[in-house]
């Protein structure tokens, strides 16, 4: 812990070559004779060198850019997209000389004067108005509403999944069990899940979920190859499918996706 | 060009007097002196958005989007005010309104990463040592900054402004605006300290 009565804000000024001459001069001079204060100036120094770093990527960037043809392409899009500009109305020059003639507190009394005469009007004349539905009116912002349909998105692709899940497993049986198929019934839920996944599919592109669309893709695949096999599923194309489960890893998949989406990554 | 000073990242500053009557000449409908107002601003403005979304295609939209607001509002600019402070302020809450626009669809699920690309368990344990890199440390860190001390310390690292054209942009005292560079700072070194081999 550094005792020093030097106050680090200097350093730190110092670093970043802020500090006016003579207060640089002072600073210099500590730093030399203090070692502690040296010691935490180097550790500063060292922060202010991983900014540096990071403006690396931001001269890349700059570099990066046509900044020679980026004015004409700004100016069409504002001249095709704007209205005029604006004129500052008659309150607005009006305020605008109270302002330039350094009345900033005189126009602080006006609008606060103002402010507490209609708080004052409002609560002396206001009428207690019987509002329809008992007052109880629920509002939500955009960004609210598009969060809910986001989880909602979520939901319902981590129940598709789930459900996927459980057909498939009855269809080619746990790798390690060998549990016979049940075809008839997880054929008509397989069918279900088909006509689901459309629905589904605007929500995964809404929302842009890459991943979790891919793999219901994958899973999509899977189901229509099987409802296109009518009775019962021959040994040989189960055991391809299995296989192909298998390779894929398309139970693990499955569960990190599902993990991911239940914790709203 | 004369008029003109070079700042830093190569943009370019005019004096308040030459800014007023670009503005004057914009209203009037001079595409050349709107056109004149991005050249000299343009790179300023991308950097300050850069440094909020960290991505270019985003950041030009930004930078965009700021010109317009600037065209639109070049009526109420007041002569004698700090313009480069109010550019900056306006581009930098463009900037933010656009990261929380696109936040929720910007995640993870944004960069498709083929299926066959999803890192199982085992591969999983390797990211460990991706995160020892210094720099995306330090952009977690500069993240991990209560809002205004990272909006300090982008205006003076990212866009090397001084502290009184911070204080401008964001309609703070220049006190205010080293303390909060003093913070935001000390902040970073307690985090950073196990990637800079520093003691505690």
């Amino acid at each position: 812990m550094n005792n020093c009565p030097m106050k680090r804000s200097d350093w730190l000024t110092y670093l970043s070559g802020d500090l006016e001459e003579g207060r640089r001069t002072t600073v210099a001079e500590h730093l030399k004779e203090c070692p502690e204060c040296r010691k935490d100036a180097e550790e500063f120094r060292r922060v202010l060198d991983g900014a540096d770093a990071v403006k690396g990527e931001i001269q890349e960037a700059l570099r990066s850019v046509d900044w020679e043809a980026l004015p004409a392409r700004i100016a069409n899009y504002v001249y095709a997209n704007a209205e005029k500009p604006a004129e500052l109305s008659a309150g607005g020059r009006v305020r605008m000389w109270f302002l330039q003639a350094g009345l900033r507190p005189v126009a602080a009394g006006v609008a606060m004067g103002v402010l507490l005469g209609s708080l004052g009007m409002y609560l002396v004349l206001r009428r207690p108005v019987p509002r329809p539905n008992g007052g109880k009116t629920y509002y939500a912002s955009g960004e609210f509403l598009d969060r809910a349909e986001l989880e909602m998105a979520r939901r319902e692709t981590v129940d598709y999944l789930e459900q996927s899940q459980y057909v498939l497993l009855d269809f080619l049986g746990t790798p390690s069990s060998q549990a016979a198929a049940r075809p008839g019934l997880s054929m008509a839920q397989a069918r279900e899940l088909l006509s689901k996944k459309k629905y589904l599919n605007r929500e995964l592109d809404k929302f842009q979920m890459a991943k979790a669309k891919a793999i219901c893709d994958q899973i999509e695949m899977l189901f229509l190859e099987l409802a296109q096999v009518s009775g019962d599923l021959p040994e040989a194309e189960l055991a391809k499918m299995r296989n192909l489960v298998e390779e894929r890893q398309l139970f693990l998949k499955i569960n990190l996706i599902k993990r991911e989406l239940q914790n709203g990554v | 060009m004369d008029i003109l000073d070079k700042g830093p990242h190569g943009g370019l500053a005019a004096n308040p007097d030459d800014i007023a009557s670009l503005l004057e000449r914009i209203q009037k409908g001079d595409r050349e002196a709107f056109m004149t107002v991005v050249r000299l601003y343009q790179q300023k403005v991308f950097v300050m958005a850069f440094s909020i979304l960290r991505n270019k295609e985003d950041a030009l939209d930004a930078v965009q989007e700021t010109f317009l607001r600037i065209y639109q509002k070049s009526g109420t600019y007041r002569p004698g005010n700090n313009f480069q402070g109010w550019l900056l302020q306006i581009a930098k809450n463009v900037s933010i309104d656009y990261y929380r626009k696109h936040r929720q669809k910007r995640q993870e699920w944004e960069t498709p990463t083929p299926l066959d690309d999803i890192p199982v368990p085992v591969v999983d344990k390797t990211s460990d040592s991706r995160d020892s890199d210094l720099r995306s440390a330090f952009t977690r860190c500069v993240e991990k900054l209560a809002a205004k001390q990272k909006m300090v310390f982008m205006m003076r690292h990212y866009n090397e402004l001084q502290f009184n054209e911070i204080s401008a942009a964001l309609e703070i005292s220049v006190g205010t605006a080293k303390s909060l560079h003093f913070k935001a700072v000390r902040n970073l070194r307690k985090w950073l300290t196990p990637y800079l081999g520093m003691e505690r």
